[in-house]
């Protein structure tokens, strides 16, 4: 078990090299100069720019700048924005909280529905329960979750006023404590609802087909054969076999969680990473953009490493065979 | 009247095509203690014959007829009254013996679960000793009882799956091709310790196998199936010494020609 | 598998008896397979849509009217927009660019993927060894971050988006085909095909992809949903391509007037809707109908 959990460690790092590399070397690949932009005028002049590109070690060749990245994140310190001049880290952090917030509570909302209807579809396969399930998980997958959150702002903030637009806190009343919590919390509920509505069906999916999966298995008729009732079938052996593949994606998941939902912080004006992440793109804001890629690279990795221990406890047979692809 | 009765069972599937008929009109009495070989090739409707004593069978299959059992039809019975028949009177062994079991459960405890079923009394020490002594009588190791199914070769999860067919002490244990997927050497072995067993446990068996060679080394009755029907029955000594139908000769025949 | 070639070059020679037999074979499965048979249905709507154009409508989706924002009419089906362009207009010429940008981005994943999958699998060793590795760090990459840098960077023309989106998603075909080859090559006509001196890329080209091709071509009908889902995305991010009419950018559009004139977002939306299950529906009902034909085949060996 350690010895294969150092390897995937291993795999993990070179992972992380490996996408950071891509991505360092993409960015810079690009079209369009960050200097004018930081510049912040039409017409710079020459002294100006050649500060600024001093500063940032654009001067440097893409290598040297490479090097200069790597020596940077062995420190924790991975530059300063190209914009707001801020440390990548404390701008990085700054949005982290509202991203988790928005879409952990989504996400974990998502996948206790999705596994709970999946299983009760997948016992009553068939029945018209089932078939309408399937049917609205279709329809939910076809949907664009920034076009559903719109009609979300449109039926239930702009027509009904139940709920607020967008943003995550109301600013004209700068509540404390406790008013703050339950102002956070009303303006989750409808981009939290879109997430869900968008995101369940995916585990309903899983969860329906790994059941029936299951229930085919030889195992299951030696248990019938052998007088077990059908529940305790189900609710002990069914239900651990089952299971794996669900940890398996909420693992993913959840390593994804940190890019944030960007389409759905842009609908709902959220102040987390993927508003942050569209930003840095429309401002050739570098540094950032590298940072929140190592951060996604540095937690895909460490997710894996984490799925793979809780396999190695929930799944035996890990131990031995080779990780399938 | 036997210990088993199987009276004019049909059973059928219904599919999108329309029903196939897998076992046409079977009638037999097996006996107490005796040792019946059902012989015949795949699709011959024998294993669907032997599942449905339990009522194994897909849910597509629709069976005709009655299997009485201790004076009861088992065709008649609830789920819950036939619970309580299954493994704690007639048990089976497997044919896909390496997917009999859980793979992410310990064969200790699954084996405990499944006795705990139909005796939820007794002590945890007392059950994993008469665990732990089911598996010496199987000739495995005490450490299976710890380990998991894909840790085990196939020869063992064979024992494993005999061991868990006589757990709760059952009067009729079917094996259905139990011994097919071993290669020949472990095949010999475990077909004479099922023979030590049947004596020990006063066992009455049914062997299921397409290899009439089983049969006339293993059993004292046979019955020879072909698309459904079932064409002879009888003692195994009349029937392979003087078959009447065509198709046992022929099943002697190629044997021979093996041989 | 020849008996399927056989079946298929027998359906088009005129009057031949199995053209009956492939032509029932083809409805029954359709008949049983209700995703497949709505999916049918609504992708000849669709086809409809895109083909007649023309037909269907006698404006041009650019052509600014003077009424704004002008709400669902008898002159304006599905009002206009902010500019003054038919709504309704958009709506049906934007079916080409969403069904253009869908097909040709599954297309190209597709390809990439049958193609290394059945490299990786046919050859396998350290060819497939580094694929599956590859393949497994590809997976890890959060693919949309991706895509968006690269649009945004490398700028948004229609060839770049379906090019991007195409050449990020061949993942899951090629584990497919990968685990299609592993099988097949196994198998005994490979190996008499072998016997016989046929070279490596011709039993690959003849044999193998042909035979293990069915997993991916109801995948691949999959992917065009998520294509059209991310164009979609990347429009209405402002990352389409400015030079086409897009549902995903009539919605971006409409975002702004969305409590005004609600419906230049909502119609738009259901248009994506309704294209996307239709693929999502084929894709679903093509790997029901051909995983267990695809046994059959192997079993008919």
């Amino acid at each position: 078990m350690a010895r294969y959990i150092g390897k995937r460690a291993i795999t993990g790092v070179v992972m992380v090299i490996l996408s950071v590399c891509i991505n360092f070397t993409l960015i810079r690949l690009a079209p369009g100069d960050p200097i004018r932009i930081m510049a912040g005028t039409d017409n710079p002049n020459q002294a100006m720019i050649d500060t600024l590109t001093k500063k940032y070690g654009l001067d440097k060749s893409i290598p040297e700048q490479f090097v200069m990245f790597l020596a940077g994140i062995a420190k924790g310190d991975l530059g300063f924005s190209y914009v707001s001049h801020e440390n990548v880290v404390d701008a990085i952090l700054l949005k982290l909280g509202p991203t988790l917030m928005l879409s952990l509570t989504a996400l974990i909302i998502a996948v206790l529905l999705g596994t709970t209807l999946g299983i009760l579809a997948a016992r009553k396969v068939n029945s018209w329960w089932d078939k309408f399930l399937c049917g609205i998980s279709y329809v939910f997958d076809s949907t664009p979750s920034f076009w559903l959150g719109l009609i979300m702002i449109l039926v239930f903030a702009s027509a009904l006023h139940i709920f607020p637009t967008s943003g995550m806190v109301n600013l004209r009343v700068q509540s404390k404590g406790l008013g703050r919590i339950l102002d956070i919390a009303y303006h989750l509920v409808l981009p939290v609802t879109t997430l869900v509505c968008i995101q369940t069906p995916y585990y309903f999916r899983i969860a329906r087909s790994s059941v029936l999966q299951v229930m085919a298995e030889d195992f299951i008729t030696t248990f019938k054969a052998t007088g077990m009732p059908r529940k305790k079938v189900f609710n002990k052996y069914v239900f651990k076999n089952a299971m794996l593949p669900t940890i398996t994606v909420v693992g993913m998941s959840i390593a994804f969680l940190f890019s944030g939902a960007v389409l759905i912080e842009t609908v709902f004006a959220w102040p987390g990473m993927g508003r942050l992440l569209i930003d840095s793109i429309s401002r050739r804001d570098y540094p950032i953009l590298t940072g929140i890629y190592f951060i996604i690279s540095v937690a895909v990795a460490t997710m894996m490493i984490l799925i793979d221990i809780v396999y190695g406890i929930v799944d035996p047979r890990i131990k031995h065979d080779q990780p399938s692809t | 009247m036997g210990i088993l009765d199987i009276r004019n069972v049909n059973i059928r599937y219904t599919t999108q095509d329309g029903d196939v008929f897998a076992v046409k009109n079977a009638n037999f009495t097996i006996e107490e203690q005796d040792a019946v070989g059902i012989v015949g090739e795949s699709g011959s409707g024998k294993t669907t014959l032997a599942m449905a004593i339990l009522q194994l069978l897909p849910g597509n299959a629709i069976i005709d007829g009655e299997i009485i059992y201790d004076g009861k039809n088992l065709l008649a019975l609830s789920e819950n009254e036939l619970n309580k028949i299954r493994w704690d009177d007639i048990s089976v062994v497997f044919q896909k013996s390496m997917s009999a079991l859980s793979p992410v459960h310990k064969i200790g405890a699954q084996m405990e679960d499944v006795y705990r079923t139909h005796d939820s009394s007794i002590s945890r020490a007392k059950l994993k000793e008469h665990v732990n002594g089911l598996l010496e009588t199987v000739g495995l190791p005490e450490r299976v009882y710890n380990m998991y199914a894909h840790e085990l070769s196939g020869g063992m999860m064979q024992r494993v799956s005999i061991a868990l067919s006589l757990l709760n002490n059952p009067k009729i244990v079917i094996f259905d091709e139990a011994t097919t997927a071993l290669d020949v050497v472990v095949q010999e072995k475990i077909l004479n310790e099922i023979l030590d067993l049947q004596e020990k446990f006063r066992l009455t068996r049914i062997m299921i196998t397409h290899d009439i060679s089983v049969v006339a080394s293993t059993c004292n009755k046979v019955i020879v199936m072909y698309d459904g029907e079932i064409l002879e029955a009888g003692d195994v000594d009349d029937v392979l010494l003087k078959p009447k139908a065509e198709y046992t000769k022929k099943l002697l025949n190629s044997y021979l020609n093996i041989v | 598998m020849k008996k399927f070639f056989k079946a298929i070059a027998d359906f088009f020679r005129p009057q031949s008896p199995s053209r009956k037999a492939f032509f029932e074979r083809v409805v029954t499965a359709i008949k049983r397979n209700a995703q497949l048979r709505i999916g049918l249905i609504l992708l000849a709507v669709l086809l409809f849509v895109a083909f007649g154009a023309g037909l269907l409508t006698s404006r041009s989706p650019y052509y600014m009217y003077d009424d704004l924002k002008q709400a669902p009419n008898s002159t304006y089906l599905l009002g206009t927009d902010g500019l003054g362009r038919d709504v309704y207009t958009m709506i049906v010429y934007g079916t080409r660019v969403s069904l253009m940008i869908g097909i040709v981005a599954a297309s190209i994943s597709g390809i990439i993927g049958t193609m290394v999958g059945a490299i990786a699998g046919y050859f396998g060793g350290k060819v497939d060894r580094f694929v599956v590795e590859f393949i497994n760090i590809f997976v890890m990459t959060p693919s949309f971050f991706l895509i968006l840098i690269i649009i945004a960077l490398f700028g948004s023309s229609i060839t770049n988006v379906m090019l991007v989106l195409g050449l990020t998603s061949w993942t899951g075909n090629a584990r497919l085909m990968r685990a299609q080859a592993i099988s097949i090559k196994e198998r005994v006509f490979i190996k008499s095909a072998k016997v016989i001196g046929e070279g490596n890329w011709k039993i690959m080209f003849k044999h193998v992809i042909p035979n293990g091709i069915f997993p991916v071509i109801a995948n691949t009908t999959m992917n065009v949903s998520g294509a059209i889902l991310s164009e979609a995305s990347l429009s209405f991010l402002g990352l389409g391509d400015p030079n086409v009419v897009s549902w995903g950018q009539m919605i971006s559009h409409g975002k702004t007037y969305m409590s005004p004139a609600p419906w230049i977002s909502i119609s738009a939306g259901i248009a994506i809707v309704f294209t996307v299950l239709t693929f999502f529906l084929l894709g679903e009902g093509l790997k029901n109908v051909l995983s267990p034909k695809l046994q059959n085949v192997q079993g008919g060996e």
